[in-house]
């Protein structure tokens, strides 16, 4: 191609087309890069399958005051215990609430606490790993060091300790499983900056004198986060089971609250009488849990160029 | 080890002692006197600036005194003995049902790749990794317990108490532990080795369970110390619905109860047996993998 020519300073504008040029390529190659990207997802069954069974759940959440039949915490007498039928599609609890309404509205508590504690988990072992593996020597060692204690501790084990000085309550787990969990995103992002860091691009942003807070979020992380978006997706439904656990334990939502460990633990006592209680909110977890483990798994095969 | 070690009582002793809430008022009680509180504070080296005080703490967690506690004004270390011994029962039996499942299920889906026997394995695995153990116990709970009584429905004692949760955390965890056998397995029976060993004439059977299994399995182990700490987070649960006496309930108990100190112990006792068992998993792969040498 030719440069069109200019009346004054060609020079300096030729140069200007050029950049131009590099620019709409690198855009036109990032959009290509994201078609591709999304064709190969549609592709792969595992990735459509979770996607959609995590819309589904997405929707529930969203839409829960249209969809519940029922308010989901007001009793009724004459209703207690019923099993499953066409008017309470998951039966009544000891209360005769409608275990179908509580779901539907305990959706949006699973999905808040996980959506809210993997993105700041995610947000502090990012910045973290960034810092770690960006400047290296003392700070690396210091981050490395907390970081290898925090992986040590089993996820569910730190929420709980979490939890006894914090105490109970939807906030309390959210923040709880955010400080548990964000051990993983930074090691892969650390080792991914350890990789990047000599790479040519780096060392020219840092000649042409960027700050280092420009090169470390500008440059270098965009470069990292596909398998910190992968283990994100894969954390979500961890954080879903988690919240649960702790809630069935009494440590997190507390009842009335229709979280989906509640209803689970409401109908521990209950299982000889009344097994739907407790059935239905666990394969609510389990479907839900399936769906993001199908996407995250897809995602990774997508995103892994080795596969 | 150590220095792991060291920061995690860092972390443990931090988290509780940054806990909301007065420890002395913890310990007195809300109504005392200011002589009577400033004693107190001064007989738990409270008022000891925090590097002071955890550095007395790790003297007396070396020693074995891991504090009293404030509801049965017992010794810490003692209620751990008690429970402690309960859960690795239920742990053990965990790791050998995961191992009895695993295992098979993991190799003939490796051997049969891309059959109709495989993808059988493979969902399964997808379905067992989704199903929240504590769920999966209620469900044995249910079956096995309440309508064909073939099992006590909680309590402890005998063996026949511990089967039903044994098999919810062994079910569960079978499920992440066969995929990594299988993909072990499919790498190992791509090596040159096993074309060699086939191409020796010797039967599939020694090729596969002699040969290829055993290395198969090296990277198993490794997964297998990172799983014991999910064993005992999701033994908690189970514990509180079949009613076992092991160091979970413990644990929730002294928290709904805010008895710190049990709580505090704990953590220290459960995550230094889990990161002992991490470093074990990584000398027994040492041993098994003659490649691997630490200096």
């Amino acid at each position: 191609m030719i440069a069109p020519q200019s009346r004054n300073g060609g020079v300096y504008i030729q140069k200007e087309w050029i950049e131009q040029q590099a620019l709409e390529a690198k855009e036109g190659k990032e959009r290509r890069h994201l078609i591709d990207f999304f064709a190969k997802l549609f592709k792969h069954k595992g990735a459509v399958f979770g996607a959609v069974i995590i819309v589904l759940f997405v929707c529930t959440a969203a839409f829960a005051p249209w969809l519940a039949p029922y308010e989901y915490d007001k009793p009724d007498i004459s209703a207690v215990l019923q099993p499953p039928s066409a008017e309470h599609l998951f039966g009544t609890d000891e209360f005769g609430r409608d275990i179908f309404s509580r779901i539907v509205y305990g959706a949006r508590i699973s999905l808040r606490v996980a959506f809210v504690a993997v993105g700041i988990s995610l947000v502090i072992g990012t910045v973290l790993g960034a810092l770690a593996g960006y400047y290296g020597g003392v700070v690396d060692y210091i981050i490395t060091s907390i970081t290898d204690v925090a992986w040590a501790f089993p996820t569910t084990l730190l929420a709980i300790a979490f939890i006894a000085t914090l105490g109970t309550g939807v906030e309390n787990v959210i923040i709880a499983i955010a400080l548990a969990s964000w051990a993983g995103y930074c090691r892969v992002v650390r080792g991914q900056f350890l990789s990047l860091r000599e790479r040519e691009f780096v060392q020219a942003a840092r000649i042409l004198g960027m700050s280092d807070a420009r090169i470390i979020f500008g440059h270098v992380l965009p470069n990292a986060l596909g398998p910190v978006i992968v283990m994100a997706t894969l954390e979500l439904p961890k954080a879903i089971v988690i919240e649960a656990s702790l809630s069935f334990l009494g440590l997190g939502a507390q009842p009335p609250e229709p979280s989906w460990g509640v209803i689970l633990d409401s109908g521990k006592g209950l299982l000889d009488q009344a097994p739907w209680i407790s059935f239905f909110p666990g394969l609510m977890i389990m479907l839900v849990v399936l769906g993001f483990n199908l996407f995250g798994d897809a995602l990774r095969d997508v995103l892994d160029p080795n596969s | 080890m150590v220095p792991v070690i060291i920061v995690m009582t860092l972390i443990v002793f931090s988290i509780f002692y940054f806990a909301p809430g007065d420890p002395v008022s913890r310990i007195a009680g809300p109504n005392v006197t200011p002589e009577v509180y400033e004693s107190i504070r001064r007989k738990y080296g409270l008022d000891q600036p925090f590097i002071i005080q955890y550095l007395r703490f790790m003297k007396s967690v070396i020693e074995g005194d891991l504090g009293v506690s404030i509801l049965q004004e017992r010794p810490v270390i003692e209620m751990i003995k008690e429970r402690l011994p309960v859960t690795l029962e239920i742990g053990l039996l965990g790791f050998l049902i995961t191992f009895l499942i695993a295992i098979p299920v993991g190799v003939i889906a490796a051997v049969k790749k891309n059959t109709l026997v495989d993808y059988m394995c493979m969902s399964g695995t997808l379905l067992g990794a989704a199903i929240p153990t504590f769920w999966f116990g209620m469900l044995l709970m249910y079956f096995f317990a309440y309508k064909l009584r073939w099992f006590p429905i909680s309590g402890y004692g005998t063996i026949r108490h511990l089967i039903l949760p044994g098999f919810a955390i062994g079910l569960t965890n079978a499920a992440v532990t066969a995929r990594m056998v299988r993909s072990s397995m499919l790498e190992v029976l791509n090596q040159d080795y096993i074309r060699t060993a086939r191409s020796k004439g010797l039967f599939e059977k020694v090729v596969i369970y002699r040969h290829a299994l055993k290395n198969a399995l090296i990277p198993v182990i490794t997964l297998m110390g990172l799983r014991l700490g999910w064993i005992i987070g999701g033994s908690v649960a189970l514990e509180i619905i079949f009613s076992i006496p092991g160091i979970g309930r413990l644990m929730v108990d002294s928290i709904l109860a805010r008895d710190y100190p049990v709580v505090q112990g704990s953590m220290i006792v459960l995550t230094s047996s889990i990161i002992l068992a991490n470093l074990l998993a990584d000398v027994l792969y040492a041993i098994v993998d003659p490649r691997i040498r630490y200096s």
